[in-house]
């Protein structure tokens, strides 16, 4: 696959090996992946085929074995803990298939602790929020806590998480995973509306290939690479 | 973050409490304990200066530590008497028995009448001077709290007592029978614990000790005004006692707070995970875990404060025993709590502020 110029995420012969007892488990055996602004692709593949850990690459939470690994202009498999950690801050957000809210906070202090977390707080810019409280539905669900929420509603929030301090890249694992169909459909209609609308980059991980028909690339992996894309 | 804080003590109220009373007791112990220590001492410094006498005389480490043993002759008192400046001379002896309370010691003081009233001015207010060996005199303030009045039955050397008469003002200890009692109940003949001595001239007291000093070498010669002063370094391990307490006090709130904050910690596995996925750095997360420590352990010293408080006044009210609280030792209380608080929350959050984020995230 050519690596364009322009991409906001790239990798080159991306490899990750994790040892398993005495034995060497190769997860990832050079992915070359590039993901222009805006762009929305989704990443398929059975259990096991590596995606997972590249998601986890591509967000700084795991130090690849080997090749490179660029975030908007910055080289991430070059970078210490603390960096990644930063960079994550700077310009990341995730999503989960298990939300993973703060079970203790109400949605706003969900969002409140990431705005924290990003230093954001004091200059959060009103006008996106509003925008994308509004893009998901939000405003009425502030004050609920997760628990009081349904799972579409809990996952809804953790978008809004993830894209409320403005990052450059939205990572999501599996985000309809936990979902019954009704609410993997509003959750893929927020996800697609927060592409179109805000220009969003999204990299979406999916067992799923209705979820997968929202984006608007889809890759899809096996044994540590990358096999198809369309 | 402040919300996530204060939600997470919320959500866990059982080991929030159960932490909390861990540094409470920590507080308390420091509090009461050294409350009792210098209320004790204090209250035994200002009725053994209001006895009158300027020089307290005898073996070192004697003076103010009551025990079963009489420890210096009392046949320094002619001797005493001889140096120039020596008005008075009269023996006490000190022998602490356990409190009808079971809390604490009270002290009984032997004296020779003659020569402690001659210095002190001590009289009988109620009722008359014991007679024989089976009589002591109490003074008002025991009296009144322990409900006496003459004729009641006190124990003393695990024997019932008469007591013979009340009297005032409220000098040495509260019950008082004859020195040579006392040294016939101990074995102790010719001997007391100290000899208290007058002087003919105040002005010149610091002249008379080092004649006291010169003349009967190697003893203690102390001047009752210092006793405030010596009396806690005078009894031997009561430095040692409170420092004991302190480093208790430390490890059993340091040791609580571990435990519970390691114990949340492990509970919390995949919310530390969010917070790194989040971008949450090592030090975001230290400080999430040391503020609840702190937060905690601040409750903790609240409570501590007022339950020591409330137990002094208690305390107080259905005992002899006496507390004073010193803004000394009640803001060392504090400083140790949530130092404590701090130090045990360390590892515990260290730990949390290292979890690899993908395993953390997995975390059922």
């Amino acid at each position: 696959m050519a690596v364009t110029m322009d991409a906001i995420l790239k990798t080159e012969k991306l490899q990750m090996t994790y040892r398993v007892g005495k034995v060497d488990v190769h997860a990832l055996r050079g992915v070359d992946l590039a993901v222009a602004p805006g762009d929305f692709v989704a990443v398929m593949g059975p259990s096991g085929c590596g995606k997972s850990t590249l998601l986890h690459i591509l967000g700084g939470l795991l130090q690849p074995t080997a090749g490179k690994v660029t975030v908007d202009g910055e080289d991430l498999a070059a970078m210490g803990d603390a960096a990644r950690t930063d960079l994550r801050r700077r310009k990341i957000g995730f999503v989960f298939q298990r939300f993973n809210l703060f079970p203790t906070l109400t949605a706003e202090g969900n969002l409140k602790l990431a705005e924290h977390i990003h230093g954001a707080a004091r200059q959060q810019d009103d006008a996106r929020r509003r925008e994308v409280l509004q893009l998901l539905r939000l405003e009425n669900k502030m004050q609920h806590k997760p628990l009081e929420l349904s799972g579409g509603e809990q996952q809804r929030v953790a978008i809004a998480r993830a894209i409320i301090t403005n990052p450059a890249i939205i990572l999501a694992d599996e985000p309809t995973g936990n979902l019954d169909s009704e609410n993997s459909a509003i959750v893929l209609d927020m996800l697609q509306k927060l592409n179109r609308e805000l220009r969003q980059t999204i990299v979406m991980i999916t067992h799923n290939p209705e979820a997968a028909a929202v984006a608007a690339r889809t890759i899809e992996m096996r044994d540590g690479h990358i096999v198809k894309e369309r | 973050m402040d919300s996530l804080i204060v939600a997470n003590i919320r959500q866990r109220p059982t080991r929030a409490i159960v932490s909390i009373a861990g540094v409470a007791l920590g507080v308390i112990l420091i509090l009461i304990n050294t409350g009792l220590v210098r209320g004790m001492l204090n209250d035994r410094v200002r009725r053994e200066q209001g006895v009158g006498a300027e020089i307290q005389f005898g073996r070192r480490g004697s003076i103010l530590s009551p025990s079963s043993v009489l420890s210096t002759d009392t046949r320094y008192a002619e001797r005493l008497k001889q140096i120039a400046g020596v008005k008075d001379v009269s023996a006490v002896g000190m022998y602490p028995q356990r409190s009808k309370t079971g809390l604490g010691i009270e002290v009984v003081d032997g004296i020779d009448y003659p020569s402690y009233t001659a210095i002190s001015g001590m009289h009988i207010v109620e009722g008359r001077l014991f007679a024989g060996e089976n009589e002591v005199v109490i003074d008002e303030f025991k009296a009144m709290h322990n409900n006496l009045k003459v004729g009641s039955e006190i124990e003393v050397f695990g024997r019932q007592m008469k007591v013979a008469g009340i009297y005032s003002p409220q000098i040495g200890s509260r019950i008082k029978m004859p020195l040579s009692v006392m040294q016939g109940f101990l074995g102790n003949e010719n001997k007391c614990t100290f000899l208290m001595v007058k002087v003919n001239d105040p002005d010149k007291l610091a002249e008379v000790q080092q004649r006291i000093n010169a003349e009967l070498p190697g003893n203690a010669v102390l001047l009752t005004r210092d006793l405030g002063l010596s009396a806690g370094c005078d009894i031997p391990g009561l430095d040692g006692f409170v420092r004991s307490i302190l480093a208790l006090s430390m490890v059993v709130s340091c040791l609580v707070i571990l435990l519970a904050m390691y114990t949340t910690i492990t509970e919390r596995t995949r919310e530390i995970g969010v917070l790194k996925s989040l971008g949450a750095s090592k030090s975001y997360i230290i400080s999430v875990i040391e503020k609840e420590a702190l937060l905690i352990s601040l409750i903790g010293v609240v409570a501590g404060l007022v339950i020591a408080l409330l137990s002094g006044v208690v305390l107080e009210r259905a005992t002899t025993l006496q507390l004073e609280f010193h803004w000394q030792w009640i803001l060392a209380a504090a400083g140790i709590g949530l130092a404590a608080g701090a130090l045990g929350a360390l590892y515990p959050a260290v730990r949390a502020a290292n979890q690899d984020p993908v395993k953390a995230l997995s975390y059922e």
